[in-house]
């Protein structure tokens, strides 16, 4: 009876109902001017190495050694390919396993406690800059003071420094990605007497290869433009490498490369860089494409 | 103890849980639980939401080991063994008590896949011996002719009921004494959980089985005996004709009339 009573039980406030879709209307006009600044520097940088190094972007440019003088005045960026195919391999080899391993432990077989304290210390690791992770690796391996590696200036010894960046990167990535799987694949697993080891390689690997994949995708993303860590352990290298570890076992890298070219008085130099810088993002592409493609073989036809 | 498990003629006992008391963390969850399985019966543990009847399912076959916090005091025998003691591989334990959960998880593997799982993970390799105890369990589990032409299909292609059949496939595979099952109708439909009754009722001769359930129509269908949980106590355990009929707590009487 009482409902029934003129006097609204719940009176409409008139003025916020206009006001919120006011609200509204501001939040999404926000939201796009913020991608639109956001992604601002990637169509710049783009233009402007597509426009200022379009002369140079040919096969020859990728598959040729630098010649003439300064060096690289003639010729092209292959020194620098190879060399980061030499170092994202190494790198990967280092990374890949200790990652994984790394992200698993945290996620399925740790104690709470002792988790967090290894979380904090992987999420230090992914804070470390690159400048100091180049002195670390320059101690470790290119000198004879830490563990008597003296690898010099070298593939492995950049490699492996670079490999220091990504495992943490892969670690926090694989983490995530098991954490994702439901509880009841392991329980499941578990109950039929199976063991973590066993519930692990069977059920969770393959659930959570997808995020596992990512992590190693941005781990090699983000090692190929270091150049920091490579000032102290590999340098660069005009020519081929004749090993992977002392004299003559340091490579050109992509990024090291136009850090050296720009720093050149030189025109054409600086043209070659930006151009590098192009073929730079197309490599990134390219592995982000082809690890997407395995992924995607994966599910389809191994799963 | 002794004049205990002649009271409930030991023969026949495949299952004793003795003092029973479960702690997360602080929180006392189980309190002085006693409670015996018959071999080759049904039996349903009745309660409300949070009560401790799930716990209590998972202390059977050890799957708290890995919940952080949980502690336990009492004893729990199955086949005269007591399975906390330190000498008990947990892995060997498993094996004989299969376990069904409330949503039905299979593997994102194929069908197949997922009844061999359990044979794989005990080291049989023998695939023809796996290929016809698949086909086998398949059967038990009234599967088979459902999903005989798409047995490399993915597990997840099939519907709930369908896949909830199928992790009882996969349970039986290893051949367990004991079936545990943690509210296998709770996300089913009406024919699905007729079909899963069914099927409990005709698993009777090869294992014993318990069930946790709040449904009280449900498992007044299935059991031979129930058991009644209340905030961590186990208020009455009786055969189910006079547990159903006749309970001797006022408890159960309002669980079992609905009046909580």
């Amino acid at each position: 009876m009482e409902l029934q009573s003129q006097e609204p039980v719940f009176p409409a406030n008139k003025g916020y109902l206009k006001r919120k879709k006011f609200y509204n209307k501001m939040v999404v006009f926000f939201a796009f001017i913020a991608f639109v600044i956001g992604s601002f520097p990637v169509f710049h940088i783009l233009y402007k190495a597509v426009a200022i190094g379009y002369k140079y972007l040919d096969w020859s440019f990728i598959s040729t050694l630098p010649t003439g003088f300064p060096i690289g005045a003639e010729g092209g960026i292959f020194n620098a390919v190879i060399g980061d195919a030499y170092l994202i391999v190494i790198a990967s080899i280092l990374a890949i396993p200790i990652g994984i391993g790394t992200g698993l432990y945290l996620s399925l077989f740790g104690k709470k406690k002792a988790n967090g304290v290894l979380r904090l210390l992987n999420e230090l690791m992914l804070g470390i800059p690159s400048i100091v992770w180049g002195i670390v690796g320059f101690y470790i391996f290119s000198t004879n003071a830490g563990f008597g590696f003296h690898f010099g200036f070298s593939a492995l010894a950049g490699g492996l420094t670079l490999g220091f960046i990504m495992t943490p990167i892969i670690a926090l990535l694989t983490e995530q990605a098991v954490n994702q799987i439901p509880a009841s694949y392991i329980e499941g697993a578990l109950a039929l007497g199976a063991t973590k080891w066993q519930a692990t390689q069977a059920v969770i690997l393959k659930a959570a290869l997808g995020g596992i994949f990512i992590g190693i995708l941005l781990g090699v993303m983000n090692i190929i433009g270091q150049t920091a860590p490579l000032l102290f352990t590999n340098y660069y290298n005009t020519g081929m490498p004749t090993g992977v570890t002392g004299p003559g076992g340091a490579v050109g890298d992509l990024a090291m490369l136009i850090f050296i070219y720009i720093h050149e008085p030189s025109k054409i130099l600086h043209y070659k860089a930006e151009a590098a810088s192009v073929v730079l993002l197309l490599f990134i592409f390219a592995i982000d494409l082809g690890l997407r493609l395995i992924n995607y073989l994966t599910k389809r036809f191994i799963l | 103890m002794a004049e205990n498990s002649t009271e409930k003629n030991s023969d026949n006992t495949i299952a004793e849980v003795k003092n029973l008391d479960f702690y997360y963390g602080s929180y006392h969850m189980l309190k002085n639980v006693n409670l015996y399985f018959k071999k080759n019966s049904v039996c349903t543990l009745l309660g409300p939401s949070g009560c401790g009847k799930s716990t209590f399912l998972r202390v059977l076959n050890r799957m708290n080991d890995y919940t952080e916090g949980a502690k336990l005091k009492g004893e729990v025998f199955i086949n005269g063994k007591n399975i906390y003691d330190k000498s008990v591989d947990v892995v060997e334990l498993r094996r004989d008590i299969g376990m069904v959960f409330q949503n039905p998880n299979p593997f994102p593997k194929s069908i197949f896949d997922n009844v061999a799982f359990g044979l794989k993970i005990h080291g049989i390799k023998n695939r023809d011996f796996i290929v016809e105890r698949v086909e086998k369990c398949l059967k038990y589990a009234g599967l088979y002719d459902e999903v005989k032409d798409k047995l490399n299909k993915p597990a997840l292609s099939l519907s709930g009921g369908q896949q909830q059949r199928l992790c009882i496939a996969r349970a039986i595979a290893t051949n367990p004494s004991i079936l545990l099952m943690d509210e296998p109708t709770a996300y089913l439909d009406p024919v699905s959980t007729s079909v899963i009754l069914d099927l409990i009722n005709s698993f009777k001769k090869y294992y014993t089985i318990i069930i946790v359930s709040h449904n009280i129509q449900q498992a007044g269908r299935v059991s031979d005996y129930s058991g009644f949980f209340l905030d961590g106590e186990l208020i009455e355990f009786d055969e189910a004709g006079s547990f159903f009929t006749r309970p001797k707590d006022k408890r159960t009487e309002n669980f079992i009339t609905s009046r909580y």
